[in-house]
């Protein structure tokens, strides 16, 4: 299949929550494969510019959307759009871990059985599917004999690789990740964003930060968002280093934020 | 959950002591209470009475439970927070939940049971409704309303529907304070259900004996009422899942 290599794209995307305007003329590229980090002071649309993408806004209700979004070079809001497939492709991850109240053997299954008809994984089948989605996040040897145990009395960092690992059997192409490593240590952040580095040519990430540093570390494109309008989208290095816009150039040499 | 849990513990309790009430009025009970009312006869036991009645009680508790379950769902799960309509069912509610409940009781003894001199399904439904509805659909809120966000959101950006959500994850985690809800509905109707035939009691006899048998009877039923109902509740906040994390 011959993609155009962007996994999103978006289109004067404007969202309203009531009266408030959120995002304003949003027109973003978002290459397939990379990690972009989106960075911006608190309140300039970070995170609902992220959720847009899997549409998990609105279940706030009074949101008002305009724009396009292309996700694969589909519209997501066209009408026969199905949700189910689209949260399929586009995994999320939190802010705060948040593993489902329930072990961790059904954390990683629970996305898929919703997504396969009832009943239709066998044993082997399942115990296959945890332990490769287990290994690909570096839990498996830690948690093989804790597959019972319920996923909320797991350690922080172990949580939030579960919940990376919860996205995989369902073979997502674009992971969210909203703040992912603020609740976590220094060692579990550098846990999960070596773990990003190992995924990141499967699949695509869009991380939101508000550490520079990691933003420098970790992603290879940036994107600097300023009251709800992207303000610079390019390259990490180039970002960081001579950036275009005066604005940029203020929160990224931290002169303020 | 495993069979130890606590809450199998419970369960067990009530069904216990359910046997336990039920044998004690097969054995102490009377028969035909309706035509002693009706005939204003004296002697009237206030425990066989409500006995009496308790079994006419179960599937309409049962009946009114699941009503007033699926009607909080509704509210909090399909109903915007944000629009009058919600605004308005809610404060009902809470009217309702706050009237105490010997007004509801009186209602229903003086006004469908006096009036009408029978004591019919209808006026049972009625004041049932009445005192229990409210207690439950505020209870159950709370427990929704207790099951964190984020967990929420993990499901729905799994791709979860709005059952599947419910059902998987809204429910089993609300349970126990669902549960305690329930538990403390039922003890409201019990302990009016005894203070109803107190003053039912005066209504028709004398107040000799109201004392001799009403009041000690009643207050009997309140204690035990209390203390199963914190007794409950104590075993399920212990099981409820909201202490991790």
């Amino acid at each position: 299949m011959e993609t155009n290599n962007f996994s999103i794209e978006t289109e004067n995307l404007s969202l309203w929550y009531g009266d408030f305007q959120a995002l304003i003329d949003v027109s973003v590229n978002i290459p397939e494969g990379k990690i972009t980090g989106l960075i911006g002071p608190s309140g300039c649309g970070k995170t609902t510019l992220l959720r847009c993408f899997n549409r998990v806004n609105e279940r706030y209700g009074n949101v008002t959307t305009k724009g396009q979004i292309k996700i694969l070079g589909k519209n997501i809001y066209d009408e026969d759009v199905s949700l189910l497939e689209l949260r399929k492709t586009v995994g999320m991850v939190f802010q705060r871990p948040n593993p489902l109240p329930i072990s961790v053997y059904d954390n990683i299954l629970f996305g898929l059985r919703i997504h396969s008809p009832f009943r239709s994984l066998t044993r082997t089948q399942s115990d296959e599917i945890v332990e490769d989605a287990l290994t690909s996040v570096f839990l498996w040897e830690d948690l093989k004999d804790k597959l019972k145990t319920r996923a909320t009395s797991l350690q922080l960092e172990q949580q939030q690789k579960l919940c990376i690992a919860r996205l995989l059997p369902l073979k997502p192409t674009i992971i969210l990740m909203d703040e992912p490593c603020s609740a976590l240590d220094a060692k579990g952040t550098l846990a999960v964003e070596e773990l990003m580095g190992v995924l990141s040519g499967t699949y695509t990430f869009l991380i939101v930060t508000h550490n520079m540093a990691q933003a420098k570390r970790i992603s290879d494109e940036c994107i600097y968002m300023f009251l709800g309008e992207l303000i610079e989208h390019r390259e990490t290095q180039a970002l960081f280093e001579n950036p275009e816009h005066p604005k940029t150039a203020d929160y990224v040499q931290m002169r303020y934020g | 959950m495993n069979r130890s849990d606590p809450i199998y513990n419970t369960i067990a309790l009530v069904i216990l002591t359910i046997i336990f009430v039920l044998f004690w009025n097969f054995t102490t009970g009377t028969s035909d209470v309706e035509g002693r009312i009706a005939s204003n006869e004296v002697v009237m036991d206030s425990l066989s009475i409500i006995y009496e009645h308790f079994y006419r009680m179960i599937p309409i508790f049962f009946t009114v439970v699941l009503f007033s379950l699926a009607i909080t769902f509704f509210l909090e799960e399909w109903i915007p927070q944000q629009s009058w309509q919600y605004r308005i069912i809610e404060r009902i509610i809470a009217i309702l939940a706050s009237i105490p409940s010997l007004v509801y009781g009186i209602l229903g003894a003086y006004l469908l049971v006096i009036q009408s001199d029978r004591i019919s399904y209808l006026t049972l439904i009625v004041t049932v409704v009445l005192l229990v509805v409210p207690v439950i659909i505020q209870s159950t809120q709370m427990a929704i309303q207790g099951v964190d966000i984020p967990v929420r959101e993990a499901a729905y950006a799994l791709g979860a529907n709005r059952w599947r959500v419910i059902a998987d994850h809204v429910l089993p985690n609300a349970f126990p304070v669902i549960l305690g809800g329930i538990f403390i509905a039922i003890s409201r109707v019990l302990a009016i259900a005894a203070l109803i035939i107190v003053v039912y009691e005066w209504k028709i006899t004398q107040l000799q004996s109201m004392i001799s048998f009403g009041i000690s009877k009643s207050v009997v039923i309140l204690l035990s009422s209390a203390l199963i109902s914190s007794i409950f509740s104590s075993f399920l906040h212990k099981n409820s899942d909201y202490r991790t994390n």
